[in-house]
């Protein structure tokens, strides 16, 4: 470790020195902060550091093993990757948030404990909401408090699921866990709700859309994989997760297709791909848990680039809605390559996606789960045709919009080179990945059958997609919003609040209305003889105060009395 | 020598030094002199608390007269700890009151200030130190005579309606608790507080004196607590005084009055009584939880800032009634270490704000908006109080938090904890608001070039602020104390 | 579709054209993931499978399994988009008098 430092902390304190450094120093400084953490992450030796007892509990601040390692690393080269995107961005407090919302997630992959998961956790929905807010419009500003509201709200259930733990078990260590108390369901919902469960989910195709262009490259990376990783680590073999999963990866899917703001798009897809990770924790043998070590690493990286491809989108055109883009590849030819290997990257043979997701799948298979394998085979060809095929029709081409705009600044170029030449590579040369991963299971991606059943899975895709656009089949893209579950609290919610106040205020008034209008005769008579008529009307509340005081002795001496 | 006569000198240093402001008219001579007091009863507080945790329980005679005839003091570490809050708090305040003076329109008046200031000092320590009834009673009208002139200084006009309101509900509980005591002397034949605890189980706990009396007390230090219904004088009192009257009240009045209910209750009428043959506990729990929630959403919707903290206040008393509602040495240690922790936030935060008004002469928080471009080091010690208030992990308010949790999970009510929980989200709320106004909006035009405050109003406040993460971390001084008095407290009964 | 049509938005402007602005190869494209789909069905009695479930060896189950999923997926979506679809401001629409209440 760096200097002693745990790492996470390492990005959280250094991000105290960001606003007093000048412009070119603070991006270098930026840059290499995640890097050194990096670095540091290297040479770390596994075990358990830094333990102290708070109260009667062992706290485990850094718990360093396989699994832990994995997701450290994945998330020190998205907090790289991000921070190079955002270079030509000089918003500090984005900057501040950026940095510290990495160390938070980085922070919580290598807590030991359920007290120190916590904190992270809640600096995590503290630290990210900034980089929504940062967008700094109106509707951002909302969706960031209902963001905010959901983040903070399953930090409070983890803490009560940990609280209940520690008075049940006595510990606050954060291990497997099987389902069956309070106490596990608690935690398990918490997680649930950060890993996007459906029906917890809105917030992430609410939120993430309306962040800022470089805010919703950092988002993409950390809270949900972080949620994988607790998930993963704490209700492995859990079979209630391979159906939430399966459920999970499906049903985004329909929203991705018709939806019309591109980096809504990609949440939904998230989400979807969010799914196939569940599953994997849900079968739980170790093939699954590296598949879903392996899938979380290449996913970042992907989901990554198609986020900065759109970002740079947004940040020339000013829009990624699906209808008033098309023929961007003329003015962003580099953005379009990147993108369309960020597509590729989701399950092409010789690209990262492919070599990460089969391991899932057969680990499903393995398993004998043959309806869950169908629906992850139906996912996969539809997660490839809505974030892949779609994206790039519609953004760079499609019917030209007319759009004529720079290619995306240089320093967004590099990050998307890079994280594309991370993927290329990754799939190319797959024994570097399962190097990284927690468990040792021996496993060839690239057998005949399977690059060809694969390939055949993509052409297919692409052929229904081409079909379907040729003979007008696909819905036109349109400004609308879909229903989504959240229609619950953003709709239902305000309106039922609204029909039980319209019920009971008539009455609240009226009964408020006889309680002053006594009031008023009670102040009249008690204040006759102490001032003019004006303060009267001024002080009536001093009486009312009384009258509370009589009322609450009264009741008191009743209550003693009886 | 001197030493011995520590109990004595800790109220007799501000007395003497009140009249002396008065006396020297001077303001810069009237600022010393408060100053020194102030910094001496600390300096006497700590000395005594050193002393009380050593040897235990110290009573010390006024003029030689032997208790229970003569006015006893007497302190054991509950009285330290009240002692220990109000000189410190008190303490930190007073190098504020030079500054934020200026602007408030009192300069030509400071002496008087000083002088009240010195006054209600002197009477919230003397509640905290008197061993007699009656003499908590005199201390009692001393603080709140002061601290009503104290809070008409304030430069708004309805300072004045905010004082006289309080002087009315006052004086309505200090002649309830002064009833209160009558009965009791007149249930017991006599006025100190150990030996009314001797002699009332001789006297009945069925008889009806005895239990009116303790109605009437629990009310009157309910009124001066404000407890939910019986807050309402406090939003104005504490909206319209003074910043710097604001920061002392709220760290320093209420608690003295939580005290007053802690020691009646639980070491004069005794659990035995107050809570076994009274039904006591289930309204006040009632009361408690309905005080975390209604005034804290009243807080959501304040433009004031300083409206919202007074509101906030009343939802954080809520706590304190609730873990004395518990009626365990659990839930009295979260009680007593939340009027701690509660002194040390709500102190940083009023003075963070009277440092705001300092520059921008408002606290309304469409005001406030992009503050914390201006003033990056006031709106700083704001995150740091707010997130202490809310309670989040590493900050005083988490540790009051985590002990009430306990606590309730010791009784095996986990509705309770969930309510506890809940009801900080509403802090999350009345917090994030204000920290939103102050980053993320623009600053309206006229206060586009507004300084940061000075080094004399902003070293307080980062005081109480650091005070808020050093007492989150390290708690075996907090803790240690208010367990030591939590036990006594309930051995009493 | 026979004959150099050239079709393009913005030739008056005088910008350099894209090889795709000509629908002669938008239709090249589109036949060549056609052929593209056939061949990789000629591929398969010439490979060895292995396969977890029986269904799994079913002729070309990957490709025809790919197509049904994505032509279903886009149709459902379609016909359930016209269900849950509101216009934009749907949310938005009694934010407004919501607050003139408070």
């Amino acid at each position: 470790m760096l200097w002693g430092i745990p790492p996470g902390l390492l990005l959280i304190l250094g991000v105290l020195l960001v606003p007093l450094l000048p412009g070119a120093w603070r991006k270098a400084y930026m840059t290499i902060l995640p890097l050194a953490g990096l670095w540091a992450l290297a040479g770390a030796e596994t075990g358990v550091f830094y333990t102290f007892t708070f109260f009667t509990y062992e706290i485990a601040p850094v718990r360093i093993d396989g699994l832990s390692l994995v997701f450290g690393y994945i998330f020190h080269i998205a907090a790289i990757l991000s921070v190079v995107f955002a270079w030509h961005n000089n918003d500090t407090v984005e900057q501040m948030a950026g940095l510290a919302y990495a160390g938070s997630g980085i922070g919580a992959v290598f807590a030991g404990d359920l007290i120190t998961l916590f904190i992270y956790w809640e600096a995590m929905a503290t630290t990210s909401v900034f980089l929504i807010w940062a967008r700094r419009s109106d509707s951002a500003f909302r969706a960031g408090m209902r963001y905010l509201i959901i983040q903070v709200g399953s930090g409070v259930l983890l803490l009560s699921g940990a609280i209940l733990m520690a008075h049940q078990t006595g510990s606050v260590a954060f291990d497997k866990m099987t389902l069956g108390n309070l106490a596990t369901w608690l935690i398990l919902i918490a997680f649930g709700i950060k890993c996007a469960f459906p029906f917890f989910h809105n917030w992430l195709p609410d939120a993430y859309p309306e962040a800022s262009v470089t805010g919703t490259v950092f988002l993409s990376a950390f809270t949900t994989k972080c949620a994988v990783y607790v998930l993963a680590r704490g209700f492995p073999g859990t079979e209630l997760l391979i159906y939430v999963g399966a459920a999970m990866a499906a049903f985004p899917l329909f929203y991705a297709a018709i939806e019309n703001d591109l980096r809504r798009v990609l949440a939904y897809s998230l989400n979807n791909q969010l799914g196939f990770m569940v599953v994997g924790v849900g079968v739980g043998s170790a093939l699954a848990i590296n598949g879903v070590a392996a899938h979380a690493f290449a996913h970042i990286l992907y989901k990554s680039l198609l986020f900065m491809a759109m970002g740079a989108v947004l940040y020339r055109v000013g829009t990624v809605k699906a209808s008033e883009l098309g023929g961007l590849h003329k003015s962003m030819p580099l953005t379009t390559i990147f993108c369309i290997i960020g597509a590729a990257s989701i399950s092409t043979p010789l690209f990262a996606g492919f070599i990460a997701k089969s391991l899932t799948l057969s680990a499903a298979a393995k398993d004998g789960y043959p309806v869950i394998w169908l629906i992850l085979m139906f996912a996969s060809a539809g997660v490839f045709l809505v974030s892949g095929v779609k994206i790039v029709y519609f953004a760079f081409f499609a019917n030209d919009g007319g759009k004529r705009c720079k290619e995306a600044p240089l320093n967004m170029q590099i990050a998307m080179g890079l994280t594309a030449i991370l993927c290329v590579v990754i799939g190319v040369y797959s024994p570097w990945l399962y190097s990284l991963l927690p468990n040792d299971v021996a496993y060839e991606p690239y057998t005949l059958s399977h690059v060809i059943n694969q390939l055949q899975t993509l052409i297919f895709s692409a052929l229904a997609f081409a079909l379907l656009i040729r003979f007008k089949f696909y819905p036109p893209a349109v400004n609308s919003i879909y229903l989504d579950f959240d229609i619950t609290y953003r709709k239902w919610l305000p309106v039922l609040y609204k029909w039980i106040v319209s019920l009971v205020s008539p009455g609240w008034k009226s009964m408020l209305q006889d309680l002053r209008n006594g009031l008023h005769r009670m102040v009249a008579y008690m204040f006759r003889h102490h001032g003019p008529e004006g303060i009267l009307a001024r002080t009536w509340p001093t009486g009312s105060m009384a009258l509370w005081v009589a009322l609450l002795l009264g009741g008191f001496l009743l209550i003693y009395y009886s | 020598m001197l030493l011995a006569h520590l109990p004595a000198l800790v109220i007799v240093i501000p007395l003497i030094c009140a009249p002396l402001c008065v006396l020297l008219r001077g303001k810069d001579w009237a600022f010393i002199v408060a100053l020194l007091a102030t910094w001496a009863s600390f300096a006497c507080s700590v000395l005594l608390t050193i002393q009380v945790m050593k040897v235990g329980t110290i009573s010390y005679a006024m003029g030689g007269w032997a208790p229970p005839y003569g006015i006893e003091i007497r302190l054991d570490a509950l009285n330290v700890f009240i002692l220990l809050i109000v000189s410190g708090i008190g303490s930190v305040v007073a190098p504020y009151a030079r500054n934020s003076l200026l602007l408030e329109h009192i300069e030509e008046r400071a002496y008087m200030f000083y002088c009240a200031y010195l006054l209600c000092l002197c009477g919230l320590m003397g509640v905290a130190v008197t061993g007699d009834a009656f003499n908590l009673f005199v201390f009692l009208e001393i603080s709140s005579l002061s601290s009503y002139v104290l809070i008409a200084l304030g430069s708004d006009r309805r300072a004045l309606t905010a004082a006289y309101q309080y002087l009315v509900m006052g004086t309505i509980g200090a002649t309830f608790i002064v009833i209160a005591v009558g009965l009791l002397y007149q249930a017991t034949g006599t006025l100190n507080m150990a030996d009314i605890a001797n002699r009332l189980p001789e006297a009945g706990y069925t008889n009806r004196t005895v239990i009116a009396a303790f109605a009437f007390m629990v009310i009157g230090a309910g009124l001066k607590i404000a407890i939910f219904p019986l807050h309402q004088w406090l939003p104005n009192a504490y909206t319209y005084a003074p910043n710097i009257v604001s920061a002392f009240l709220a760290a320093t009045a209420t608690k003295v009055s939580v005290y007053i209910l802690l020691r009646f209750v639980f070491s004069v009428f005794g659990v035995e009584f107050s809570f076994v043959s009274l039904p006591t506990a289930i309204p006040l729990l009632v009361l408690a939880v309905l005080a975390m929630f209604l005034p804290s959403i009243v807080a959501c919707f304040q433009t004031n800032v300083k409206r919202v903290l007074a509101y906030s206040s009343v939802a954080q008393i809520g706590y304190m009634v609730l873990g004395l509602g518990f009626v365990s040495v659990a839930g009295l240690t979260a009680s007593i270490l939340h009027l701690f922790n509660h002194a040390l936030m709500k102190g940083a935060l009023f003075l963070v704000l009277g440092a705001v008004f300092y520059r921008i002469g408002s606290c309304n928080i469409d005001r406030m908006a992009g503050l914390a471009k201006q003033m990056p080091w006031t709106m700083a010690a704001f995150v740091g109080g707010g997130l202490s208030l809310i309670g989040v992990p590493l900050t005083a308010g988490f540790i009051s938090k985590w002990y009430l949790i306990l606590a309730a999970l010791e009784k095996g009510w986990w509705y309770i904890v969930v309510l506890i929980v809940v009801s900080s989200l509403i802090a999350v709320v009345y917090v994030f608001r204000v920290i939103e106004a102050a980053y993320f909006r623009d600053a309206p035009d006229d206060l586009v070039n507004v300084a940061e405050a000075p080094i004399s109003l902003l070293a307080p406040a980062w005081i109480l602020v650091f005070a808020n993460f050093y007492f989150g971390v390290e708690t075996s001084i907090s803790v240690g104390i208010a367990e030591r008095a939590a036990q006594s407290l309930m051995g009493a009964g | 579709m026979n004959g150099p049509k050239h079709t393009s938005a913005s030739s008056s402007s005088g910008e350099k054209q894209s090889w795709l602005d000509d629908t002669q190869n938008i239709d090249k494209i589109f036949w060549g993931v056609i052929f593209l789909s056939v061949i990789l069905m000629l591929l398969e009695p010439f490979y060895y499978k292995k396969p977890y479930f029986s269904f799994e060896g079913s002729f070309g189950f990957y490709g025809w399994f790919s197509f049904l999923a994505c032509a279903g997926l886009v149709l459902v979506a379609r016909s359930l988009g016209r269900v849950f679809e509101r216009g934009e401001e749907y949310y938005d629409a009694d934010r407004n008098s919501g607050e003139d209440n408070r």
